[in-house]
């Protein structure tokens, strides 16, 4: 039963000019029996983030509490926190049992075999204990450290991209196995992945990092539907979201966003600014439209990718391109000219400078209005 | 009206299977050519080899069957098995072979414990101060062996020397047979130290550091982690500098042995490397000398063999 918070952690690297900001004033609250995934591509942070957790590399700024209680200068074996590293770090000279009761063996624990044999038997791993790791395919390695981990009971599991060295199919059932075993044990789980599907099927919230900063943190729905910002838009969901310019425009109380190839009514309101932003929508929210209402992307189709059950088209629209998935047949061809819509709230507005999420304020003339 | 085909499921065949077509026959020039690159690499190599190492050895196997002075104007003699009946009959060949091994002895802790006693706590010494450190300890390996010994044999000396003024002592080191022996193994020691210092430091740079992350995690002390995981690890480094003691031990101790001691006093410095050039070169009896080079060869070389095979099923090797 462990609560992890993290409270303005920084970690810098190098001196001077060349400093470098792996982590910049992260704070995080992950609650008892939370599976959070840190997600966010190579260099954001994220391992640097779950190290300092850990306490292998120490923090150059802020705190880190582990149920209340402050562990930022505290070594990692008075931690209680178990890992999982991304090559497991094996003790390669060790069999597997004396792998898996190494935690035991340094606390001088007198159960070692007993325990040693219990997590094997729930793992399957009980045919391969006299085995060295050199022995064992990708799939019982990490079997074996995931065992490591599992054997003591510890406040916390931290995990480092444990999956990405296994095959795809193996990832998919290991996927299953893992949400499987955090929901069995209700323990903390801290999770590193790039992997945006690891994330969205694990996690019970998710932090997506980029240059070391927190760029939003919520449940997977959350981030998925409501992405704060355009790197998050990005980052998950594949076929990319096609995130195109356009100007905020006002006329007869109603807002549009009007850009090259691009129209959609906003609904109404009076921001007149001009204001310069970003508009997409999900592939799989768009569709090729047909009515004069509505979102509008205008442009021609440059690519139809086949994935089996469902067609990928990529089109371009003014200067950028936006990708539709639907239901195969599709029924476009590369060169068509085509107009895409979809339903008005499923329109993503970012901020064209800052790249964050644009809402809307409550409007209360509408309310009024309507009263 | 046309008739129907009653209605019935055929198979989806697979893709046809074609026999391979008959191979294009390639011309055995080009043939040649082409699997020729590897053996052109190895060849320069090869042929060093061949006139460094092995026709000395094949040299040393006649010679080791003849009586001969050394003098190109004397003829040699073939004189069968009798330098070998001479080398076992006499004493100093055991006697040198007894004295090598307190050499080898002797010089362990210089190469296996304090280098890795070192190695360990220097393991924290990072960036330039590393750098410095290791020039430092590398230092006496640059030293010439000759320049050294003439060094220490001034420090020696037992009038007036530094060792015995810092000890407090009146030894005749270099003149009393067992001061002579530890003179010699400490001076080769001093010698060899840095090395041995540095392979360990290289063998520990070579253990992954996640192994001592992943075991402080796992709650193990410094202690333990150094115990249970670092030594392990580090086994095949450590056997490495076993075996390279073991066989070269008397030949690092050569040119201090001939500088310094000449063997003496009475023999009490004088190992199997030593005996062999002194039956060649002090005696000229390239027979005798080639003969107890031949001894020591196939000696050593099983010594090897048996520590190799050891090493093999003792070490593990990081995968």
């Amino acid at each position: 039963m462990s609560r992890i918070q993290i409270e303005g952690l920084t970690r810098r690297f190098g001196s001077g000019n060349h400093a470098v900001n792996a982590v910049d004033g992260i704070s995080l609250d992950v609650a008892d029996g939370e599976f959070l995934v840190l997600l966010g591509p190579s260099g954001c942070g994220k391992s640097t983030l779950l190290r300092m957790i850990a306490g292998l590399t120490p923090p150059t700024g802020g705190r880190i509490l582990l149920d209340g209680r402050d562990i930022t200068a505290a070594e990692p074996r008075e931690r209680n926190l178990a890992m999982v590293f991304q090559s497991y770090a094996l003790y390669p000279h060790l069999t597997v049992a004396k792998n898996i009761g190494f935690p035991l063996r340094t606390r001088r624990r007198k159960d070692v075999d007993a325990k040693v044999t219990e997590v094997a038997k729930a793992l399957g791993l009980e045919q391969l204990l006299d085995r060295r790791p050199r022995a064992l395919s990708g799939g019982q390695r990490q079997r074996v450290a995931l065992g490591r981990a599992l054997v003591r009971d510890p406040g916390a599991f931290l995990l480092d991209e444990p999956l990405s060295n296994l095959d795809a199919t193996l990832r998919t059932a290991t996927r299953a196995e893992l949400t499987d075993l955090h929901r069995r044990l209700r323990s903390t789980f801290v999770y590193v992945t790039h992997d945006q599907i690891e994330a969205m099927t694990m996690a019970t919230r998710i932090a997506v990092l980029n240059g070391g900063r927190l760029e939003q943190v919520g449940t997977p729905e959350e981030v998925y539907d409501a992405p704060a910002s355009t790197f998050v838009a990005g980052f998950i969901g594949s076929p990319a979201i096609g995130l195109l310019p356009a100007e905020v425009r006002g006329a007869d109380g109603e807002l549009r966003a009007v850009g090259d190839g691009v129209d959609m009514p906003l609904g109404p309101g009076h921001d007149a600014s001009g204001r310069e932003v970003l508009v997409g929508a999900r592939p799989e929210h768009l569709r090729i439209g047909t009515g004069a209402v509505g979102p509008e992307w205008r442009g021609t189709v440059r690519l139809v990718e086949n994935l089996g059950g469902e067609e990928v088209a990529h089109v371009t629209v003014g200067g950028g391109r936006v990708a539709l998935r639907g239901p195969r047949p599709l029924g476009l061809a590369v060169g068509d000219a085509v107009r895409l819509t979809c339903d008005p709230d499923r329109i993503h507005l970012f901020c064209a400078t800052s790249g964050r999420r644009l809402v809307r304020t409550p409007e209360p003339r509408r309310a009024a209005v309507a009263v | 009206m046309t008739v129907m085909a009653p209605e019935t499921f055929v198979e989806v065949a697979a893709p046809e299977r074609v026999a391979a077509p008959a191979a294009v026959a390639v011309p055995l020039l080009r043939r040649i050519a082409r699997a020729a690159p590897p053996y052109l690499f190895l060849a320069p190599g090869l042929a060093l080899l061949g006139v460094w190492v092995y026709r000395p050895l094949v040299t040393s196997i006649q010679l080791s069957f003849l009586s001969w002075n050394l003098l190109p104007t004397s003829p040699a003699k073939f004189v069968g098995f009798s330098n070998y009946e001479r080398l076992f009959a006499l004493p100093d060949f055991t006697a040198a072979l007894g004295r090598t091994a307190v050499l080898i002895l002797g010089l362990l802790p210089f190469t296996l414990v304090v280098p890795t006693v070192v190695g360990l706590l220097a393991r924290r010494v990072r960036g330039r101060a590393a750098t410095v450190y290791q020039a430092m300890v590398f230092a006496p390996l640059l030293v010439a062996p000759v320049a050294g010994a003439a060094v220490w044999q001034w420090m020696l000396d037992p009038r007036g020397g530094l060792v015995n003024r810092v000890l407090g002592t009146t030894t005749n080191w270099l003149q009393e047979p067992g001061p002579a022996q530890v003179a010699i193994i400490v001076i080769t020691g001093w010698h060899v130290l840095g090395f041995a210092t540095l392979v360990v430091a290289a063998g520990l740079a070579g253990i992954d550091s996640e192994y001592s992350a992943s075991a402080s995690l796992d709650g193990a002390t410094r202690w333990q982690t150094t115990r249970w995981i670092t030594l392990p690890l580090l086994s095949p480094t450590l056997s490495f500098l076993l075996l390279m003691t073991l066989l070269l031990a008397a030949q690092w101790s050569f040119p201090l042995v001939n500088t310094i001691t000449h063997g003496g006093p009475s023999g009490a410095t004088t190992n199997v490397y030593y005996l062999l050039w002194d039956y060649a070169f002090g005696s000229f009896d390239a027979g005798l000398g080639a003969a107890a080079g031949m001894i020591f060869f196939v000696l050593f070389g099983m010594v090897a063999l048996v520590l190799v095979r050891l090493t093999e099923r003792l070490t593990f090797h990081d995968s």
